[in-house]
């Protein structure tokens, strides 16, 4: 008998690559304005976090950086394995199509359907004409609007809108969604609806990012939570309740 | 098939924002005509004095009105003596009863007739010298002032000098005037690709966040230029093809060139209108987008 047949087995912990990857990060505004301060933050793929902190401790910029909308003012942000203080302009819209982003305002474009909202992100990238017959509606399924593809959002609930946003996000078939304050325009119920679609989304692979101010929700969810307060990473703890640490 | 798509979706949106900002398009689109009209008209007034020049060029020469009642041996010895001077290509004499028949044919032409109330006039003899080189007329003329027989000399390079001058001026005004007209339209393309940016500011930022590259933001403005420019440079050609008929015998009349008029010129004129069109909305749009989109992706 030897030695490996006599020892337990260890199940080992299995090195999940970082979607995102946050390195000494610090980011300060030409008017002086300090917005990030040594942040470092590592996201696996198919993570699911929340990023908490008062209005004005660093979320939105948090967001900016991921993006590319902006670049740090010291640090290294990686997403999907690309450096991005090393990328060049031209890369950017490859960036943002592995990034699926919804914000608090649904950002819809009030004159296209529903249809047309979600096909409008595929046509700007030159997607053929059979792409998009193909992938819109199962995108429109998936987020439960299939019977309301020629509705334009004004006809639509905040919660219906917000769910068009997410298909939209969700055209490129992106590595991460990051949702803005998704549920900050909806009622408690729509906003666990809408919830239950971003779990569903994330048990599909999708890494989810969301910023959020709602408590029930990061305390009902018990996933990772990011605390951001005067743009310094105060928390960053699993299974975590919502905390007024600020 | 990718550029395709990418040319076919920047068409169809530069479409859609010329007609979505309708008032402001066409506002622009005026001032392409404008412009064009203006260019059209200095194009056409330079090309008939050009021909007009070139004419005078080829026929400046000297005449030599001589005195009457010559002998047939002095004019031929005069005419010997002009054909041996430097510069000199061809010596015509003509005749006193052929100078009243050209005389009668300028009034014919005119669609009058020379009435001489029944008199007899006999015009003065002259020699026509041909040069072959137009700047030999001084040293001509200065030769046959020594000529007893030569009463009077004339050459056309006054005619020839003042034309210059005029057109020179033409020239100059013309230009200026189209510079100013021109930055008039420039100012106006860039405005309207402005307003077309900012209303369509929400789409922008929709289509930065889902990736879309640079060329997918920015092409359908430039081509909203463009279709601006192309539009007024179109409306312009057809008004230039409209007005040409009637234009035609005023150029004959005012430049005695037929030249100036010639079909092949309204094809140049016309390539012309639809590249200053095409140019001027490409310039426009492209000034705009650079200052108004410079954020873009």
């Amino acid at each position: 008998m030897t030695d490996t047949l006599q020892r337990p087995y260890v199940a080992q912990p299995q090195r999940v690559e970082p979607v995102i990857s946050m390195v000494d990060i610090g980011m300060t505004y030409p008017n002086g304005k300090v917005a990030l301060v040594d942040v470092n933050v590592e996201i696996p793929e198919g993570d699911f976090v929340f990023l908490v902190g008062p209005s004005g401790a660093g979320k939105s910029t948090f967001i900016r950086l991921l993006i590319r909308e902006q670049l740090p003012t010291a640090g290294r942000v990686v997403v999907a394995g690309r450096d991005l203080s090393t990328m060049r302009r031209s890369q950017v819209p490859a960036l943002r199509r592995r990034i699926g982003i919804v914000f608090q305002d649904f950002r819809l474009l009030p004159a296209k359907t529903v249809y047309e909202n979600v096909a409008f992100a595929l046509e700007v990238t030159g997607a053929t004409g059979a792409e998009i017959r193909k992938r819109v509606p199962r995108l429109l399924n998936l987020v439960g609007l299939h019977e309301h593809d020629e509705h334009l959002p004004a006809q639509l609930s905040g919660g219906e809108q917000q769910r068009t946003a997410i298909a939209r996000a969700l055209v490129h078939d992106p590595a991460m969604l990051i949702a803005d304050e998704p549920t900050g325009n909806l009622d408690p119920v729509t906003s666990w609806d809408l919830i239950q679609l971003l779990i569903q989304i994330n048990a599909m692979g999708t890494t989810v990012l969301m910023a959020t101010h709602n408590q029930e929700i990061v305390n009902a969810m018990r996933r990772r939570v990011l605390a951001l307060e005067h743009g310094t990473l105060v928390r960053d703890e699993s299974g975590a309740a919502y905390e007024r640490e600020y | 098939m990718r550029l395709l798509r990418f040319i076919a979706f920047s068409v169809v949106r530069a479409w859609q924002g010329f007609w979505r900002n309708a008032m402001m398009s066409l506002a622009a689109t005026s001032t392409v005509v404008l412009m064009l009209v203006l260019l059209s008209g200095l194009l056409i007034v330079l090309a008939g004095l050009d021909s007009g020049l070139q004419y005078i060029e080829s026929k400046v020469g000297v005449t030599a009105r001589l005195q009457d009642n010559l002998a047939q041996e002095d004019i031929d010895t005069l005419v010997t003596y002009i054909e041996g001077l430097p510069g000199v290509l061809k010596v015509d004499y003509i005749p006193p009863e052929e100078a009243l028949e050209r005389l009668k044919q300028v009034y014919e032409e005119q669609g009058q007739t020379l009435d001489l109330g029944g008199a007899e006039i006999t015009l003065y003899a002259s020699v026509e010298i041909a040069l072959t080189d137009a700047n030999q007329a001084s040293a001509v003329a200065t030769a046959l002032e020594e000529r007893p027989e030569v009463e009077l000399i004339t050459t056309r390079q006054d005619n020839y000098d003042k034309l210059l001058g005029i057109i020179g001026y033409i020239r100059t005004v013309g230009f200026i005037a189209l510079a100013l007209v021109g930055l008039t339209v420039l100012f106006m393309i860039v405005n309207m690709i402005r307003i077309a940016v900012y209303s369509r500011s929400g789409e922008i930022e929709i289509m930065r966040l889902v990736g879309a590259s640079d060329s997918f933001i920015r092409w359908p403005f430039i081509l909203e230029g463009i279709l601006c420019g192309v539009i007024g440079a179109i409306i312009t050609i057809i008004l230039v093809a409209v007005a040409w008929e009637p234009i035609k015998p005023i150029m004959v009349r005012v430049f005695q060139m037929p030249t100036a008029v010639s079909t092949e010129f309204l094809a140049v004129l016309s390539a012309v209108i639809l590249g200053m069109g095409l140019g001027v909305g490409a310039l426009g749009s492209w000034i705009s987008v650079r200052a108004n989109l410079a954020s873009a992706a």
